[in-house]
């Protein structure tokens, strides 16, 4: 009798503290494990992109040499440079193209690879292989093939009469600027397909066999069930997708370098030539904190607007 | 657990510590291995490749210097010319520059105080061997900190067979005559183009150079950049007048100069501005190739070529190694040593014994003529690297633009450097 009386008030009362402590504890005996992680998120991440704000507030030279702290002055020559606009515009029409597209041929591909037909396999390994290769070798071999003088793709246009003579896909803002979006989706696809069809393949098809049964049609059945239950991996496979196509250098690299002039530059190519051609380090350093909340605030807006996290 | 819990932050503090020697930027030393003890020196030396064979032929000369110098060993990393600049700049940030560097230009590292000069680094010997024009470029403020290394210039190769087929017997020595050739040329209606014209970010501002040079402009007037003068804006118009007269490559304004030249090998360009190697290109590629070399085309036709030099230079690191880099460089500049080299890239010697002894008079005699009348870029104003990545990522533009506003347009960006 006693003992229980006992024990339950004890029991009650080393809930409590425990629950406090043992947070603590907790955090305390997986710190060792946690440390090393930490230690690279914090070397990696964390200081170089702290160090990268606090570069965009000083005075480099050329070679990276401090000359004191530059207030706002590498912001403001920023604002002030003339081709920001055009810069800002292209970087919008890159990831909001890229992104949809790529999202809109991927649903398209996982539906096609979800279904049971002979050689399914083999399908589905091809379509892997673009993120097999490495993406600068993907541009290069079409840079190569649209090349005016000698692309195979050009010759192949001139000869089946689709061009009168060679054009300089590659040497024009604006047919450049397409190429690397073609290209930008066609290296996007894989992981947008397979984050997809992994979605797919979550979805019961008891929940398919009961529309069904209801009378809904394949549209109906695709649009008012099948699309919400993806949302999840819709908005994974859409979430990276902004980041990296915001982020990519390579493909634009490549393709647009040697564009003059800034009608085919994204901001992430922009910061590439201030530190490149302009030797501006400073310049490139505060560009790169305006490009890093921009990706935060699309992302931000993204989350807000679509909701694509939520369970209903 | 107790292990775990050290090891972790052991990890930890190594971590702090190499962030901590990464972003130092003072150069404390770092590692203290690299100098005193038993009188061993190792010498660290950036260098960009100029062909396929520059990492042995460093290698070569490393280790001939290394059986005279036991004492002291020569670290070797070659870098592409598209990287060195970024590898050099990350490697001055981070407070590791090397001790000695090859490259373009010096006048940043100068102004930044991390060089020595060069008088410091090198006998008296080796310095009184090299010619004065070359000198006279490598200084700054009156202080020689680069040492000349090589040199190159260009000048007009010419496809003797398209000429011929387009009536033109002689090639052209002005302008006038250029168009005139080119626009003659392309009406053959053959395929082949008149005259090539690379402004892609490649090299655009050494096409734009000859141009302006060609017609009696320059880059800097005492101590200022400039880029938008009379002069220089009549050559970059005349440049495009030959692209609006179609006497050019389709979109010159995108064409970068390497590949370029390997469509004039191929025979596809009448006339292109090359440099010496370009010999070896042809000779290489399309032995077959009926080809002149001529002096580049001026505004009057009094002969203007660009002279390109690259420097060696000597950064103050520790003051333990100058005699190290001293017996370096006297090494490197030493005559069998330097032709060696020189020859072996095909590039025209910076001194006075190595211009008499070069295995290559003969065959860079169109060059070496046109040598006295080389006109450089300023690489000594600091303003310039700024200026000369304005001019490759915008002077293309001409193409699609006004030729004052793309002028304008760089000069804003000379003048913001």
């Amino acid at each position: 009798m006693t003992t229980q009386t006992e024990t339950r008030p004890v029991r009650r009362h080393s809930r409590r503290p425990r629950g406090g402590s043992s947070r603590w504890g907790t955090l305390g005996r997986a710190l060792p494990w946690l440390g090393p992680t930490l230690v690279l998120i914090a070397g990696v991440v964390f200081f170089p992109a702290g160090y990268m704000a606090w570069t965009s507030f000083r005075d480099l030279s050329q070679f990276g040499v401090d000359n004191g702290p530059a207030g706002l002055d590498n912001y403001t020559r920023l604002l002030e440079f003339t081709a920001l606009s055009r810069v800002l515009t292209n970087t919008v029409v890159w990831v909001v193209g890229v992104v949809v597209v790529t999202v809109l041929i991927s649903l398209g591909l996982a539906q096609f690879l979800d279904k049971a037909f002979p050689g399914r396999r083999l399908v589905r390994l091809a379509i892997i292989i673009p993120w097999a290769a490495s993406v600068v070798m993907t541009t290069t071999v079409v840079y190569y093939g649209l090349d005016p003088f000698y692309g195979i793709i050009n010759a192949f246009f001139v000869d089946i009469g689709l061009l009168d003579r060679p054009y300089g896909f590659t040497r024009n803002a604006v047919p450049a600027f397409l190429t690397a979006m073609g290209i930008a989706v066609f290296v996007s696809l894989p992981f947008t397909t397979y984050t997809l069809l992994a979605g797919l393949q979550t979805i019961p098809t008891d929940v398919r066999e009961a529309a069904q049964m209801d009378g809904a049609g394949s549209w109906a059945t695709y649009r008012r069930i099948i699309l919400p239950l993806l949302r999840p991996a819709l908005a994974v496979a859409t979430i990276i997708n902004i980041i990296n196509v915001f982020n990519s250098l390579p493909i634009l690299q490549v393709i647009t370098g040697s564009i003059p002039g800034y009608n085919a530059d994204t901001t992430t190519t922009l910061i590439f030539k201030f530190i490149r051609a302009d030797r501006q380090i400073d310049t490139a350093s505060a560009l790169s904190v305006v490009n890093f909340l921009i990706v935060l605030a699309v992302i931000l807006v993204y989350l807000r607007v679509v909701r694509p996290m939520r369970e209903d | 657990m107790r292990r775990l819990v050290s090891l972790a932050a052991a990890s930890v503090a190594m971590g702090l510590t190499l962030t901590a020697c990464g972003f130092g930027g003072d150069d404390d030393g770092g590692d203290g291995g690299d100098g005193g003890e038993g009188g061993s020196t190792s010498l660290d030396l950036l260098v960009p490749q100029y062909s396929d064979g520059t990492t042995a032929l460093w290698e070569e000369i490393i280790a001939s210097f290394e059986e005279d110098n036991p004492d002291i060993t020569v670290n070797l990393e070659v870098q592409s010319w598209d990287n060195i600049n970024d590898v050099i700049r990350t490697k001055v940030q981070a407070g590791e520059a090397p001790d000695i560097l090859n490259i373009d230009a010096f006048s940043g590292f100068a102004k930044d105080d991390l060089l020595y000069p060069a008088e410091d680094v090198v006998s008296s010997e080796t310095m009184d061997d090299f010619q004065e024009s070359f000198i006279e470029n490598a200084s700054l403020d009156g202080t020689v900190y680069g040492l000349p290394m090589i040199a190159s210039a260009r000048a007009l190769f010419y496809n003797q067979d398209v000429l011929t087929q387009a009536g033109i017997t002689e090639p052209p020595a002005t302008w006038d005559d250029l168009l005139a050739a080119a626009t003659a040329v392309s009406e053959l209606g053959t395929g082949v183009f008149g005259y090539g014209m690379p402004l892609g970010s490649e090299e655009a501002q050494a096409e734009t150079s000859i141009w302006t040079f060609g017609g009696g402009g320059s880059w800097t007037a005492g101590d200022t950049i400039t880029v938008d003068t009379p002069e220089n804006l009549a050559a970059v118009e005349f440049m495009k007048t030959m692209i609006d007269a179609g006497a050019t490559q389709p979109d010159p304004g995108a064409t970068d100069r390497t590949p370029m030249l390997d469509v004039f090998v191929q025979g596809q360009i009448a006339m292109a501005v090359g440099l010496p190697p370009t010999i070896g290109q042809i000779e290489e590629r399309n032995p077959e190739l009926n080809y002149g070399i001529a002096p580049v085309p001026t505004q009057d036709g009094s002969p203007v070529t660009l002279g390109v030099a690259d420097h060696l230079m000597a950064f103050r690191n520790d003051d333990d190694k100058q005699e190290a880099i001293r017996a370096f460089l006297d090494h490197f500049f030493s005559t069998d040593v330097y032709l060696s080299f020189v020859d072996t890239e095909g590039f025209l010697p910076t001194t006075m014994s190595g211009a008499e002894g070069t295995a290559n008079a003969e065959r860079f005699a169109d060059f070496l003529e046109v040598l006295p009348e080389a006109q450089f870029y300023p690489s000594t104003n600091e303003a310039w690297a700024a200026t000369q990545g304005a001019l490759q990522s915008l002077v293309g533009q001409i193409q699609t633009q006004d030729a004052a506003s793309v002028l304008q347009q760089i000069q804003a960006s000379a003048d913001n450097a």
